[in-house]
């Protein structure tokens, strides 16, 4: 049986963090914060599918935070990236939509899942603006986006 | 608005009867109660009494909630007036003796009656028809505002239409006269109230001349706000209320009657200051006195570029933080570059092009720093903070937050392992102490420890040290500091280090250049052998040449001798051979 580690002791287990995470980790701190937040928050009165939309909000935000440091501004180094990306601080698999061409906004993943859909297509959100009828404002089941077609 | 102007009194109050104490009930309402007839009521008791004037507490929660929840448009009279309430200097005295009453010790019987009052409303309370133009009529409110009304059209204005300016000018000047005279005429004045009277006219004046502005008359008015503030509390506690025109016999009124053009446009000015805003951005009136190129002098763009850089800069954003957090905190906003650049986009890209800019300096400045011991800091913590009083996990709980104890380079065990040592040192007798610095003294090397060392400079090798942080820098210093002194003078250290590195080149060389022989010498055997082949070749050759020679020389005889001399060769070996 594995020993049960206490946060201390987890974090004195883990490898320690590349040079340059002390720069990051406030902000990092509050995305945790937030996230615990979202997570937290009673879900009593909201709808049942928009219970998971501030989650996936803050874990979007968290990625692309980091996404951007790493690829935009190269303000991190190559192993504290690895680094984050093993320690869930980002999204490895939405990243790499991220860096494919007409995914660069994408909001989550399973909006390009079509084989979760009933027509097999891909999210309301995935649909450019400019082609949407009357200009309607739509948020999308599965996280609460509201376009992130790459045109838009 | 109409709340957030609102303001409940907190005029001085009289004092209370014998017998009434003031009690602050949990929910904030203050409420009277009578020890001996244990009677307690909201009202307050004895508050026939004419009010004695106070300016209005600065903390009533009405008038910090519209001191922060929006900027003040300051083109509705309302809230004008009650910004230019709130930053009157006059005003900002607190009202410390409102608690004199002995409010306090005693909190009991506020058990479950109190809950809270329903927020006060602001009601008409009487009108009074403008001369000249009928059918617009003036209404005063039960907070001593005013709006003018048109029951024709059914439209009402907190701020005077201009055509009306005049009538309502005209009852007002009416107005101050008859109580100008009514006043001599009760003769139970006091004697400094005509003054603010006098004031109160001449405002009037400066008003009207102020129509052919556009200044907008509601400036008047700040004297109706001023005491409308403790007069409305004032209702509360007693039914009594006295009409506007006797109100303005009030001592509140001499001082706020004081507050003429200037002071608002003063204020106005300060306020705008205080938000960030050209003068150019809100209308004080007069364009003329505005600073220079305050209308806006028309920015290139990257001049603005530059500006909201300036700004990110000045307020210490962090580079590595995220656009979102920038706007979340919102600091930004009230300083007037923010307003710059126009779109979002724009102030983004800015922003994302300066981080990047930023990023990339601090990594420079980063790489140009020596890499410094990272236990310094660390042993210079607990030499402040560690005491035997405090385990390690206490120690660490308390000061997690200090940079040291998060540098990410030094591991948690070792930093506990020198905490316990350090405190364990802690608990050793002073000369044991400072025989152990001595010895970590002596361990120095010449080259790190000299007497052209200062005390400021000593070397890290020696601040990372447990015995070096274990005295108390009183007693330590001096010792360290004679012991310097006691030490040669710094080894040929310069000298020495060139040394090192010629003979490292030297040594280079060196081998470059038995590389070099060892190649040549090859060489030349390569080349010697080559030689030697071809002239082995050679010498075949002319051996050979020579026996063709030889064999072309040969005569007749010669022939023939040689044929014989084959044949008995042959024959012989004819014979033998049978």
């Amino acid at each position: 049986m594995p020993a049960i580690r206490s946060l201390g002791s987890a974090a004195r287990g883990a490898k320690k963090p590349p040079a340059g995470f002390e720069d990051i980790r406030d902000d990092l701190e509050v995305f945790g914060i937030k996230m615990k937040d979202a997570q937290n928050a009673p879900t009593n009165n909201v709808p049942k599918h928009q219970a998971q939309w501030p989650v996936f909000q803050v874990a979007h935000q968290r990625s692309r935070y980091v996404y951007e440091l790493y690829y935009d501004k190269e303000a991190i180094s190559r192993p504290l990236y690895e680094w984050l990306l093993k320690n869930g601080y980002a999204d490895a698999m939405l990243i790499a939509k991220w860096k494919k061409q007409g995914y660069e906004k994408l909001c989550c993943l399973r909006c390009i899942q079509t084989k979760e859909t009933n027509f097999q297509s891909t999210c309301i959100c995935r649909v450019p603006k400019a082609q949407l009828k009357d200009e309607q404002d739509v948020q999308c089941v599965s996280c609460g986006c509201r376009g992130c077609a790459s045109s838009d | 608005m109409l709340k957030s102007t609102y303001k409940p009194s907190s005029a001085l109050p009289p004092p209370l009867p014998p017998g009434w104490s003031e009690h602050k009930a949990p929910t904030g309402h203050t409420y009277y109660y009578n020890d001996s007839t244990k009677e307690s009521t909201y009202h307050r008791p004895g508050a026939q009494v004419p009010p004695t004037s106070q300016p209005p507490q600065p903390s009533n929660p009405h008038a910090s909630f519209s001191q922060y929840s929006s900027v003040p448009k300051l083109s509705d009279p309302a809230a004008a007036n009650a910004f230019l309430a709130q930053y009157d200097p006059a005003r900002q005295r607190p009202a410390q003796s409102f608690g004199q009453h002995g409010r306090g010790g005693y909190r009991g019987p506020g058990d479950g009656r109190d809950r809270p009052r329903p927020q006060p409303v602001d009601k008409p309370k009487s009108k009074v028809p403008i001369p000249g133009c009928e059918p617009w009529i003036l209404v005063y409110t039960k907070y001593g505002r005013r709006f003018a009304y048109n029951p024709a059209k059914n439209a009402s204005y907190w701020r005077m239409p201009e055509k009306i300016m005049q009538g309502v000018l005209e009852l007002d000047i009416n107005g101050i006269k008859d109580k100008a005279s009514g006043a001599q005429a009760d003769g139970k004045e006091k004697p400094g109230t005509t003054g603010p009277e006098a004031k109160d006219a001449a405002e009037v004046e400066e008003a009207e001349e102020q129509v052919e502005l556009g200044s907008d008359y509601e400036e008047v008015e700040v004297t109706d706000d001023e005491d409308e503030e403790h007069e409305g509390g004032e209702a509360e506690g007693d039914d009594q209320h006295p009409s506007k025109r006797q109100r303005t016999e009030d001592p509140a009124e001499a001082m706020a009657a004081e507050f003429n053009e200037d002071d608002i446009a003063d204020q106005l000015r300060a306020m705008g200051e205080d938000y960030g805003l050209d003068p150019g951005e809100y209308d004080d009136g007069n364009p003329d006195a505005w600073p220079e190129g305050a209308e806006g002098l028309p920015f290139s763009d990257a001049d603005a570029r530059e500006l909201f850089k300036d700004l990110l800069n000045d307020y210490g954003t962090n580079p590595y933080s995220p656009w979102e957090k920038l706007i979340e905190e919102g600091r930004v906003f009230d300083d007037a570059r923010y307003t710059v650049l126009s779109t979002m986009k724009a102030r983004k890209d800015v922003w994302e092009e300066w981080s990047r800019e930023r990023i990339h300096i601090l990594k420079e400045q980063r790489a140009k720093e020596e890499k410094k011991d990272p236990r310094i800091p660390y042993m210079a913590l607990l030499q402040q903070k560690a005491s035997p009083k405090l385990y390690w996990p206490e120690f660490k709980r308390k000061y997690r937050k200090e940079g040291p104890m998060r540098d990410t380079s030094l591991n948690d065990r070792d930093r506990e392992k020198w905490y316990r040592e350090y405190i364990n040192r802690l608990k050793q007798p002073q000369d044991a102490l400072k025989k152990d610095l001595m010895a970590l003294l002596r361990e120095m090397p010449a080259r790190a420890l000299n007497n052209k060392v200062l005390l400021e400079s000593l070397p890290s090798q020696m601040l990372a040290d447990v015995r070096y942080i274990s005295l108390d820098p009183k007693t330590r210093d001096p010792l360290v500091e004679a012991y310097i002194q006691t030490l040669g003078p710094p080894p040929e250290e310069a000298e020495a280090e060139e040394d090192e590195a010629s003979r490292k080149a030297r040594e280079d060389r060196r081998k470059r250049e038995k590389a070099l022989e060892e190649r040549e010498r090859s060489v030349a055997e390569e080349k010697r052998r080559q030689r030697r082949q071809l002239e082995h070749g050679k010498a075949a050759l002319r051996e050979e040449e020579r026996e063709l020679e030889r064999a072309m020389q040969v005569g007749k005889k010669g022939l023939q001798s040689q044929l014989m001399a084959a044949q008995e060769k042959s024959g012989e070996v004819l014979v033998t051979s049978p």
